[in-house]
């Protein structure tokens, strides 16, 4: 009888959290941001944060069902019950944190700032100068992302411009309208190897988060603050993940480096 | 009440924008759009045609779609970087915000201001021909005058239009009053706030908008006297 009141409320649980399906996993990712998060025409989603929610829902015994969605609007969608975690190479920073909690960090890539190669900006090799040197200079970033922080912060100068997608501040780079762009370093890269990409060339200065809190502490799950049960899940599963180096591999597969970051 | 101070100078920084881009792009639109209602009456097909299909296509497509091929579309072909005047235009944001909208509210208009043409009376426009009157003075004097009265309401519309349409412009890295809330949103997560205090100020700008409108109404209606008494008057009970 027990039993059966336990699991009654427990149903009545599971349909009020509305998004929680049992036996699913719903995950929110931006699906524009290579070789992160990238989706096809019919909504399939691969990439490394495809590969990491893929991993996580084996280890889970869920289901992974994949809602593509942009960046700006991640963290309201989580809060709205729209999907349940976040995975879209997150970095986990303070701002975030008062509104969503996170699972360790499970991975870090440098940021870069890429420009033409005539730009008066490429020969720069200190952090401070290429800041100064944006003085006037417009910069693109994406709108909602550590690197629109970063330069609000440090550079603000610059006249920042924000895009909802990387793509689409590539156009703009690649159409002249923005001086330099600023994101991290395997996105810009998939950038320069693209034959739009082909005047353009980093800045040789290595942005990384221990430069500025802005930056972030790694890339995390976005998860709800109420889903304590679940982030514990989440992180026993990354730290078994990053022990047995399948998240090695996976970064190697799609940076060609090991981004992953030691289980804390 | 923090929030509050934090985000209400940023998005009356973005109403400046959206106030510029209404006004240049309304500026713009009815002039090219009076043009067009003009074409519409032509006897020549040709001009009465293409003032009809420039209709068409405008009011028929999306403006988002409209500003997108006019901002990321246009900027990808090399011919329009290469013509200093065209890649002025094309080059910034705010500038392909006020062609696209421009050309959009230019369509609207023509229809609008057709209408009021159509309704002018033929008797009175022949009258005008009969006094000796020439084509242009004809439209100066008689036409335009009377389509205006007539148009009024249903532009006055399309003015209010205008300005929420100019929130697109933020898809394209406008700071009007839209893309300043973006911003904020992505800093504070403060959601629901800052989108009312944005809704507000839209509200606000429409506001004043209509009111003007109801007052240039008021003065070019003024020769049919007073609105009619529409407060119920007591009728004596016969006994």
């Amino acid at each position: 009888m027990k039993l059966k009141v336990l699991s009654l409320i427990a149903l009545l649980a599971g349909a009020a959290s509305g998004a929680q399906a049992e036996g699913q996993l719903k995950i929110g990712t931006e699906g524009a941001y290579p070789p992160w998060s990238m989706a096809d025409a019919n909504g399939a989603v691969t990439g490394f944060d495809a590969d990491v929610g893929n991993m996580l829902c084996t280890k889970l015994a869920m289901e992974c069902v994949f809602v593509v969605q942009a960046f700006d609007g991640l963290i309201p969608a989580l809060q709205a019950k729209q999907f349940d975690i976040i995975i879209s190479g997150m970095s986990i920073t303070a701002d975030r944190k008062k509104e969503i909690n996170f699972s360790i960090g499970y991975a870090e890539l440098a940021n870069k700032v890429v420009v033409a190669k005539d730009s008066d900006l490429a020969g720069i090799t200190e952090i401070p100068a290429l800041l100064a040197a944006l003085d006037g200079h417009s910069v693109g970033v994406q709108a909602g992302t550590t690197h629109a922080h970063f330069m609000e912060k440090l550079a603000p100068t610059a006249t920042l411009k924000s895009y909802a997608t990387l793509d689409e501040m590539q156009i703009d780079l690649a159409n002249g309208r923005v001086d330099a762009g600023f994101a991290d370093v395997s996105a810009l890269q998939s950038f320069l190897d693209k034959p739009e990409g082909a005047n353009f060339q980093f800045v040789d200065v290595n942005i990384i988060s221990t430069f500025d809190a802005t930056l972030g502490e790694g890339v995390g799950v976005g998860i709800r603050q109420d889903d304590t049960d679940l982030k514990a899940k989440i992180d026993t599963a990354l730290c078994e993940l990053i022990a047995d180096g399948s998240m090695k591999a996976s970064s190697e597969k799609w940076f060609n480096m090991d981004i992953s970051r030691p289980c804390q | 009440m923090e929030l509050i101070q934090l985000a209400v100078p940023v998005l009356l920084k973005g109403l400046w924008m959206t106030l510029s881009l209404t006004a240049i792009s309304v500026t713009i639109g009815f002039n090219l759009g009076l043009g067009l209602a003009i074409m519409r009456g032509s006897d020549k097909a040709w001009v009465s045609g293409f003032a009809r299909y420039y209709s068409i296509a405008f009011r028929g497509t999306p403006l988002l779609v409209q500003i997108f091929l006019i901002y990321y579309g246009l900027g990808q072909i090399r011919f329009v970087h290469d013509v200093p005047a065209l890649w002025w235009v094309v080059s910034e944001g705010s500038r392909c915000a006020v062609l696209a909208l421009a050309l959009n509210t230019a369509a609207y208009t023509s229809e609008i201001l057709r209408g009021g043409l159509v309704a002018v009376p033929a008797g009175l426009t022949e009258a005008a021909k009969a006094c000796g009157m020439s084509r242009a003075m004809r439209f100066r004097r008689i036409e335009f005058p009377l389509a205006i009265r007539q148009a009024l309401p249903a532009y006055g519309n399309e003015l209010v239009l205008m300005v929420k349409g100019t929130s697109l412009a933020s898809t394209i890295t406008v700071l009007e009053i839209t893309g300043y809330a973006k911003r904020l949103m992505s800093q504070t997560f403060a959601i629901f706030e800052v989108f009312a205090i944005a809704g507000v100020l839209y509200l606000a700008l429409n506001l004043v908008l209509i009111g003007v409108i109801r007052l240039v109404e008021r003065r070019l209606m003024r020769h049919t006297g007073p609105a009619p008494q529409t407060r119920p008057v007591a009728i004596p009970q016969a006994s």
